[in-house]
């Protein structure tokens, strides 16, 4: 473990560390463009240059491993004037359209400019050209005067994806990204190059033109689209509507977690959210009609009161929460619960993408709400086999078998069939739809009742190799709409089973005291980057330590 | 359509020489541009598919080396030389009256498809300036005065229009060997080539290979002060040393023969006329550090060498001094010779390497260095193809001998490059503790036309320059430091009174522009910019501060890259405008050349 002195402050860092690294443990920012602690070490873009005691020449702490006794200084003449002229170089045949640039705002020309430039500019020659607006693929759009070639997303396509779409063609000042004539960036991690272009090069098609930066509100959140449950910040405009074309949701950036996702999000995910803002439910319905939640809540409250517990079924999800998956099997004692559906697997690859598209079948399987998956992988975290299956649940509502079925999200059309769906519809007593989006099922169901998308909802999802992680809540959701997990409390109180919790904190409260999977983990220990449940065999790459 | 799948045999042999496919990427360009004319399209995709890459990586290739086409182009290619010592020699005129005679501007091509005309940076033929190359031939020195004898611009221009494998009217070059010896001139004097026969035993190898340790072999080229002869001055037997003594993997020797310093052509006269003292200096040098097989990576354009360089490697393999169980000793050592494609930073060592490994010629970031993690990320040893022709006659004589030709820090000589205007342009082998003046006066017959000297340039265009008052110095590395400037690789650029030095430095700064990898933002964004202010002077559009501009943007770009490709970029602004100062705001307030440097220097 040498020891290296940043800026007068010591400290230990393992061998093979790097200045860069360890500066950062100090909390000292030394500035970079090619450096990317997911990708190789390119060493070309020269901002991280750090004086080091005994060497002539500045050296970038991105490539210099520190040694004992190794004494940095990332302040002083040496290394700012240093920072200043690589600045000034960069900025030489760059464009400076700011004022028509995505990156504006949040661009590392600007920022570092103000933190460790404010030159006067000296170049008045005329400026190399390239090509601008070029679209690279569905999703990316290059400008080529702004990028630095800094080589991130070259690397990112090298390394990552191993696709290779991206090159820098040509040399000197001459040399410019490019994708090969013809070709074009669709892999399926591609907007992951506009996240880590520092520069306005890389911008994304999607959200070009819409927002400027710093109208943006940003909160962490994880996603749903798959059981992986990457990482990831939601970008969001609440306040100017106009904007977006309404929408709140702006665009979403990946949040590093060592654990789970580190720095990268599939596109499939990134671009999964349309729902959130398009075709949602937005009022109570009692046979079509316009309702109140008062007046469903009591006629659904009555009906389990009447019903034997035996003849109620609820077919939840494994979309939903933890916490409301724990309400809904307390509250549901003796009734025949299930929150697994037959679903054909999805896509998956060797990488982030996971077959199972459901963010929370984990959690599930530890609430004994669903059954193992053949195959699993997860070191015995796999639920109870007796549990029953949505499709039990649903043949059973067929066969008149049940007074009530509350089906939670699903789309009974979609799972059984138009014919059994209608079936189920005519032999229930009671058929409850709760969820976010217009679906067939919300036709035939005797009560409808519109509940929040997982980003208006604070909550947990355990993912596919059990890690808790917190949903957080990015925004509340729209007018009339409730969460599920203040819906269930609401009928418990009503339906004479009231609960101690009040909101979803207390709730997981109540559910690591029962489940002995989560036992001892609360929101904090959970924190930004969750935490793996009992027995899991979630990756805690965090804490391990770089290998000599 | 291109149909490429006759060369698939040969690409799979050129594959198979090399520990991984994608290493064989520039041989397998030049395979197709050689047959194709040009590298296309579906070329690419080709090339792509047989090393299992991905097109941007060809892509990539492509574009960084010059001599690559991706159009179609005459059926010949001139490439004229514009690089400094070419400039000197009027290489400006030659320029003109050659496109005057074609009809075309470089980069095009004659309307009949004959001849496509190339500028082209340093081909390091300067002894011959100003001059050109017709294909795979140099040409010059080309006579601008159409009475005289020899290459003219006008049998030139015939030639060029002259279909391929016709007889040209155009005389091969003079010998430009002044020098018998005694270390490295020895037997140089025959344009034919010397060959095995008259070459002779390995001498040295065998006596290092039967009677020697490695590690004494070390010992001995320590011990003769041996220095890196292709600019550097690292100390050979040292550099050696740092191969690890247990390794697991392979070892490398590759030799640098990417010889493309303006003003230096010493490696092109030592791989054409005597190779095999490269082959013993190379054999003697694996055997130290325990390789067994060696690249040498020749410069694209010196397509001579390469082929009298494999002539050399078949007889040595046919003699058995290459190959398996050399001289019945044990030892193996196989050669690959690997043609670099136009490119002046590959004469950097690790832009070398990636070169090789099927990459742009981008210098690495260190660390590691190459003697850890070099070629295939195995331990590798570069050596210039000089200093490793220096080694036969080490092991063959004494590292005492050898020592006490030079300096006490630098033992040996050197292959002198002298360009420009002096009368007698060439090599000159030299004890290295000649001074400039004596290698000027003595040497190369001084000044031409009894001209009073101006500036020179010691060690190639990167070197600082050295006015005439400062040429009383030693000519070996630490001399030449102490004196400000470098030794370099050897190159001298004699520059005489109507030199202008405002123009000097534009030639020298549109190379840097035109050679910068682009890797690192101090350089690509510098040498670019640099060169944009120079030439905005040339063109008599300069400004007061533009030389205040030029040495703070050289200032900024000293020090801050990975390889020192942007401090020989900022030596030649800085030392020109220090020391001719006040000609060069001369030149910015007038406009122009000033009158007493305005005289035909560029013309003649």
């Amino acid at each position: 473990m040498p020891d290296v002195i940043i800026d007068g402050q010591e400290v230990s860092v393992p061998r093979g560390t790097t200045v860069i690294q360890a500066a950062e443990q100090l909390g000292i920012f030394i500035p970079r463009y090619c450096y990317h602690p997911g990708l190789s070490t390119a060493g070309n873009c020269r901002i991280c240059l750090v004086e080091v005691e005994k060497n002539p020449k500045l050296q970038v702490a991105c490539n210099l491993p520190v040694t004992d006794g190794m004494v940095v200084h990332t302040r002083g003449e040496a290394a700012e004037d240093g920072r200043r002229a690589v600045l000034e170089f960069l900025l030489a045949n760059h464009p400076l359209d700011c004022p028509v640039c995505d990156q504006s705002g949040e661009c590392d020309l600007q920022n570092f400019y103000m933190k460790f430039g404010l030159y006067d500019p000296r170049f008045h020659e005329h400026k190399v050209k390239k090509k601008k607006a070029v679209q690279l693929g569905p999703h990316v759009m290059l400008d080529q005067e702004r990028c630095i070639l800094c080589s991130r997303c070259v690397r990112f396509t090298e390394e990552i994806t191993e696709t290779g779409e991206l090159g820098i063609f040509n040399r000197g000042d001459r040399a410019e990204l490019a994708i090969y004539p013809g070709g074009v960036l669709d892999n399926p991690y591609s907007t992951n190059v506009v996240d880590i272009c520092p520069v306005g090069a890389l911008t994304e098609r999607e959200s070009r033109f819409k927002v400027r930066v710093w109208y943006l509100s940003s909160a962490p959140t994880v996603c749903n689209g798959c059981s992986r449950g990457c990482n990831m910040d939601m970008h969001f405009v609440l306040d100017r509507p106009h904007l977006n074309d309404g929408r709140r949701v702006v665009r979403v950036k990946p949040r590093h977690n060592p654990d789970v996702n580190q720095w990268w999000l599939c596109d499939a995910g990134r671009y999964g959210l349309g729902w959130i803002d398009e075709g949602r439910l937005g009022e109570v319905r009692e046979r079509g009609a316009t309702s109140t939640w008062d007046a469903a809540l009591a006629a659904i409250a009555r009906a389990m009161q009447e019903s034997d517990r035996s003849r109620v079924g609820v077919i939840a999800s494994a979309q939903l929460t933890c916490e409301e998956l724990f309400l809904i099997r307390e509250i549901f004692d003796g009734a025949r619960v299930s929150a697994a559906v037959p679903e054909e697997p999805g896509a998956c690859d060797d990488f982030l993408v996971e077959s199972d598209k459901n963010p929370n079948t984990q959690g599930a399987r530890l609430l004994g709400m669903a059954g193992p998956v053949i195959g699993d992988t997860t070191g015995g975290l796999g639920g109870s086999a007796d549990v029953p299956d949505g499709q039990a649940i649903a043949q059973a509502a067929r066969s008149g078998e049940l007074d009530v079925l509350w089906v939670f999200g699903h789309d009974l059309v979609e799972l059984f069939g138009a014919e059994s769906a209608h079936e189920i519809a005519q032999n229930v007593g009671l058929l409850v739809f709760s969820g976010t989006n217009e679906n067939a099922t919300v036709e035939l169901a005797q009560w409808v009742v519109p509940t929040a998308a997982y980003l208006e909802k604070d909550g947990t999802f355990v993912n596919c190799e059990g890690r808790v992680q917190r949903i957080g809540r990015v925004f509340a959701p729209p007018a009339g709409v409730r969460e599920d997990w203040s819906v269930l409390l609401e009928l418990a109180e009503r339906s004479g089973r009231p609960r101690d919790s009040h909101e979803p904190r207390t709730i997981f409260a109540a559910l690591a005291a029962a489940e002995a999977a989560f036992a001892g983990l609360t929101y904090e220990s959970i924190g930004t980057l969750g935490a793996p449940v009992a027995g899991s065999a979630a990756r805690v790459m965090s804490k391990a330590e770089p290998t000599p | 359509m291109i149909n490429l799948v006759h060369l698939e045999p040969r690409a799979r042999e050129i594959i198979a020489l090399y520990e991984y496919p994608k290493a064989a990427m520039l041989p397998l360009l030049w395979l197709v541009q050689e047959n194709e004319g040009y590298v296309s399209c579906k070329a690419e995709a080709w090339v792509a598919r047989m090393l299992g890459v991905a097109l941007a990586r060809v892509r990539e290739v492509v574009s960084f080396y010059n001599m690559f086409h991706t159009q179609p182009v005459g059926r010949r290619e001139l490439r004229v030389c514009t690089s400094l010592p070419c400039v000197l020699r009027g290489s400006g005129e030659l320029m003109r009256r050659i496109q005057r005679e074609l009809k075309i501007a470089p980069g095009e091509t004659t309307p009949g498809g004959e001849v496509t005309l190339t500028e082209v940076e340093c081909l390091c033929a300067c002894e011959m300036a100003p001059m050109a190359q017709l294909d795979e031939r140099f040409v010059g020195p080309v006579q601008l005065d159409a009475a005289s004898e020899g290459a003219t611009v006008a049998t030139l221009v015939q030639d060029a229009r002259t279909a391929p494998g016709r007889l040209e009217a155009t005389p091969d070059p003079e010998p430009y060997i002044y020098t018998e010896g005694p270390v490295l001139s020895s037997r140089l004097m025959d344009a034919d080539g010397t060959w095995l026969e008259a070459y002779g035993d390995y001498a040295g190898a065998r006596k290092a290979l039967t009677s020697m340790k490695p590690g004494e072999v070390i010992t001995e080229v320590s011990r003769a002060n041996l220095r890196g002869l292709g600019g550097a001055g690292f100390p050979a037997g040292r550099k050696w040393s740092f191969i690890p003594k247990a390794v697991d993997k392979p070892v490398y020797l590759v030799v640098n023969a990417d010889e493309g310093e303006p003003g230096t052509f010493k490696d092109r006269y030592i791989m054409e006329r005597d190779p095999h003292m490269l082959l013993e200096g190379m054999l003697i040098a694996a055997y130290a550090i325990g390789s067994h097989k060696a690249y040498v990576y020749i410069r694209g354009e010196y397509f001579l060498s390469a082929q009298r360089l494999q002539r050399a490697i078949d007889e040595a393999c046919a003699a058995g001094w290459l190959g398996k169980d050399i001289q019945g000793t044990g030892f193996d050592l196989e050669v690959v010779i690997h043609r670099g494609a136009g490119a002046y930073i590959c004469g950097e060592e690790t832009a070398l390497l990636t070169s090789l490994e099927g990459g742009k010629g981008f210098p690495r970031l260190k660390p590691p260095f190459p003697a850890i993690s070099g070629l295939f990320a195995c331990p590798t040893i570069v050596n210039n193809v000089e200093t490793l022709s220096c080694v036969p006659f080490i092991l063959r004589n004494g590292a005492e001998h050898f020592a006490a030709i030079g300096t006490e820090s630098q033992g040996g000589t050197r292959l002198f490059c002298v360009s420009g205007h002096v009368n007698r342009p060439g090599v000159y082998e030299v004890p290295v503790s000649v001074t400039l003046h004596e290698l000027i006066g003595d040497f190369t017959g001084g000044v031409r036309e009894g001209r009073a000297l101006k500036a020179v340039i010691p060690g190639g265009i990167s070197a600082k320059v050295l006015t005439a008052d400062e040429i009383d110095v030693v000519m070996d590395f630490d001399s030449l430091r102490a004196a400000g400037s470098m030794a370099g690789s050897g190159g001298v650029i004699v520059m005489d009174e109507m030199t202008c030095m405002v123009e000097a430095l534009e030639s020298a700064a549109r190379f840097f522009a035109d050679e910068s990898c682009g890797q690192c933002s101090p350089c690509r964004e510098g040498t670019g910019w640099v060169h944009r202010i120079v030439r905005r002077i040339t063109e008599g559009r300069g400004k007061p501060r533009d030389l205040d501009d030029l040495l703070a943007i050289a200032g900024d770009m000293e020090g801050k890259t990975i390889c020192v490709f942007a401090d020989a970029a900022a030596w030649p602004v800085q030392s020109y405008i220090t020391k001719f100062r006040t000609e060069f705001e001369d030149f910015v307030a007038a406009g122009r050349r000033t009158p007493s440097a305005e005289v035909a220097q560029c013309r003649t």
